[in-house]
């Protein structure tokens, strides 16, 4: 994968928005609440997710938008075990 | 005792049929009642409030939804809101309904709500038509929502349930510029005026879960990302006066 070398601050600016836009209008992803950075030719994703079809949809997505650069899926899965206990508000 | 499970933003889509069935079906186990603060869907579609409202539908506690902004993207929402109803959900929007739970009830006023920010750096409605109709959009909500807590006065306990955050508390891990995209004031103060027990919103799914009003109403994010559960459940023993009868 051919490396872009130390992005200028101000790209990386830009860079960062539109693997954001992408993230929030694709129908694969709809995510507006995800983590995006990018550290020269890495871009490292973080947030929580519903489904693994959805966490995995992240990385193609984001790869589609910056194909020379290397994605770091770091997104999580909710966590959707029953509740143990309540909490009285009385 | 009055138990009120709650959740939001379960962002359903194809991929999420049967996520959350199994504990939904045992929610007699831990809840009267199933509050969802909005964001049902990922992106508002017909098919994904279809998948939503199978999930929900048939369930052994009365459940009780308002929509979230994820819910309005496909501009499908009076679409959603039909699957949702056919599948046995009460929707709410500047409306309200009430559970009976053991001769207690429970009142609960919902609507989206919206955002604008927080008193001290908020938006205003002043200048363009746009800025104008974005916060009169929140004022217009938040009055619904204060008159639809005073309809409720009387009952046992009252719930306000929101998407959007009435207070910033519970956006703490958010970052402080999009503030104003993740609540208003405006719904705090509706709360605050008409009185509440409780307060409920989803939307801050990088937020925390506790908060309180300026005037000491408790609030609570149940943003899925942020309970880490398919619900979490608060409860309240039933008033003194109930009591009272109970005990008579
Ligand atoms: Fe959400
Ligand atoms: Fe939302």
């Amino acid at each position: 994968m051919a490396a872009t070398g130390e992005a200028p601050a101000e790209s990386r600016h830009y860079i960062v928005q539109r693997v954001r836009q992408a993230l929030a209008h694709d129908e694969r992803t709809n995510e507006l609440d995800l983590t995006v950075s990018v550290n020269g030719d890495k871009v490292f994703i973080t947030g929580t997710v519903p489904t693994t079809e959805r966490r995995d949809a992240i990385a193609v997505v984001a790869r589609e938008v910056l194909p020379d650069h290397e994605v770091h899926n770091h997104v999580t899965l909710y966590e959707t075990a029953e509740p143990t206990d309540g909490e009285d508000l009385s | 005792m009055i138990r009120i499970a709650a959740v939001a933003d379960i962002h359903f889509g194809a991929d999420s049929s049967g996520m959350l069935r199994a504990q939904f079906e045992d929610l007699t186990h831990h809840a009267d009642m199933l509050l969802v603060a909005g964001d049902l869907t990922k992106c508002g579609g017909p098919d994904e409030g279809a998948v939503v409202a199978r999930e929900l539908t048939g369930l052994p506690v009365p459940v009780v939804a308002v929509l979230g902004n994820h819910d309005y993207h496909s501009d499908e929402q009076a679409t959603v809101r039909s699957h949702l109803e056919d599948a046995g959900v009460t929707v709410l929007e500047g409306e309200t309904t009430t559970v009976d739970v053991d001769g207690a009830r429970v009142g609960i006023a919902g609507t989206k709500g919206f955002g604008g920010g927080f008193a001290g750096a908020c938006g205003t409605d002043f200048g363009e038509p746009e800025m104008k109709a974005f916060v009169r959009h929140t004022m217009a909500l938040a009055e619904g929502l204060e008159h639809g807590l005073r309809s409720l006065e009387g009952c046992d306990v009252r719930v306000a349930l929101l998407h959007y955050s009435p207070v910033r508390d519970t956006l703490a891990g958010e970052r402080a510029e999009i503030f104003p995209f993740l609540g208003s004031y405006l719904l705090a103060e509706a709360v605050d005026h008409a009185g509440a027990d409780l307060a409920l919103h989803g939307h801050a799914h990088a937020g925390v879960e506790k908060g309180v009003t300026p005037g000491g109403v408790l609030v609570r994010n149940v943003a899925q990302p942020v309970i880490k559960h398919a619900y979490n459940v608060y409860t309240f023993e039933p008033s003194r006066a109930l009591h009272a009868d109970a005990h008579a």
